[in-house]
């Protein structure tokens, strides 16, 4: 049967490919994505199943969904032009993906999908340096976390274990790594950017929060905190919250790995290993 | 519903290229087609972003205006336009 063996909380900036281009493999953020590419590597992937919140790209504001999955045999990436990242073709698995989704509307999620389907860079910016050659399959499983009304934190970690049993239910033997893509605390271009920036940090001290109840075990205090008010609070973007939600509610009660932040950026890196 | 057609716009800016060329060129005539009230019309051609913000336009896709050089934005005039808007804790304008 198929199992889960790790969870990863990833950031997407984009521009982080161009920053990491020009600066080189030993600056900071090229280290952080490095230590994680290691950790990803020793967990022998099957697939990746990656939470995230599409930026009005894939879908748009006459079409869109609070939760829909991909289903297609491969997407393009990216459809938004982040600098300095390629032009990628990922494999995904369509049968374990439909899957996924029958489980979960079974089970009262009310899950959409899309086909023929392109991403941007909130999934391809840690696929680009996490498995660069994408070889390894993603099934993307998109949460809104940017137009409110969002969905409820709670809700979100719920079917990140919905997920986790249509998955630990699929026959085959593949090892799968679950990820949550998005920052804690950013505005992108609102009247919350600092000034000499296109974007911001409205809430650190929340930031700060949500990683030390990452680090201490504390999901139920980090869920009953990350209320839709705290979310927008933390900036425009602060709903990509919902996705590392999501994600630990697929991997269950496990002790970090570690939690690496850039605080600089309102966001960590985080992997959960154990198997 | 011609805020729809504001954030619409914004991200045809990234998507195709030949409408980002003739907003480069000529936004009065690139703007000319679509459904717009006078309003709108006047802030985007003025880079008035703050206005339409005001008016429920999406920051993130407003962006987009000043990434690629539009309207008379770029990053630095964007960021200062936006900063001004005066909103509440969500970010949300208030008045």
């Amino acid at each position: 049967m198929a199992q889960i063996v790790a969870g990863f909380g990833v950031p997407h900036t984009p521009i982080f490919p161009h920053l990491v281009k020009r600066d080189g493999p030993d600056c900071e953020t090229a280290r952080l994505f490095r230590a994680q590419k290691e950790q990803l590597a020793a967990t022998r992937p099957d697939l990746i199943v990656m939470f995230d919140t599409d930026h009005l790209n894939t879908f748009f504001l006459n079409d869109l969904p609070v939760f829909a999955i991909g289903i297609d045999k491969s997407f393009k990436a990216p459809n938004d032009e982040p600098r300095d990242v390629p032009s990628y073709t990922v494999p995904s698995l369509p049968a374990l993906a439909s899957h996924i989704r029958a489980v979960a509307i079974g089970a009262g999620y009310d899950v959409g999908m899309t086909q023929n389907f392109s991403v941007d860079h909130s999934i391809t910016v840690p696929l680009h340096f996490l498995t660069p050659d994408m070889q390894i399959p993603v099934i993307p499983f998109f949460v809104s976390g940017h137009v409110p009304p969002l969905p409820k934190a709670q809700r979100c970690h719920d079917l990140g274990k919905a997920v986790a049993g249509a998955i630990e239910s699929w026959p085959e033997p593949l090892r799968v790594v679950i990820m949550g893509s998005g920052s804690f605390s950013l505005e992108v271009g609102g009247p919350r950017m600092a000034s000499d920036r296109s974007d911001g940090v409205p809430d650190p001290d929340w930031a700060m929060r949500v990683i030390a109840s990452l680090e201490e075990q504390k999901i139920d205090r980090l869920i009953a905190e990350a209320t839709q008010h705290q979310l927008l609070k933390a900036g425009n973007v602060g709903g990509e919250l919902l996705n590392w939600i999501a994600m630990l509610g697929a991997i269950g009660d496990r002790k970090p790995t570690y939690i690496a932040p850039q605080m600089q950026n309102g966001h960590a890196y985080g992997v959960w290993r154990w198997n | 519903m011609s805020v729809f057609a504001v954030n619409y716009l914004c991200r045809e800016v990234l998507r195709d290229h030949a409408f980002r060329a003739a907003m480069k060129a000529d936004p009065g005539k690139a703007l000319a087609p679509l459904d717009l009230t006078d309003e709108e019309r006047r802030a985007l051609l003025a880079g008035d972003v703050g206005t339409l913000y005001r008016m429920g336009a999406n920051g993130f896709l407003m962006n987009y205006l000043a990434r690629f050089e539009v309207c008379g934005l770029n990053t630095a005039i964007y960021n200062q336009r936006m900063r001004a808007v005066k909103v509440d804790e969500i970010g949300q304008p208030v008045m």
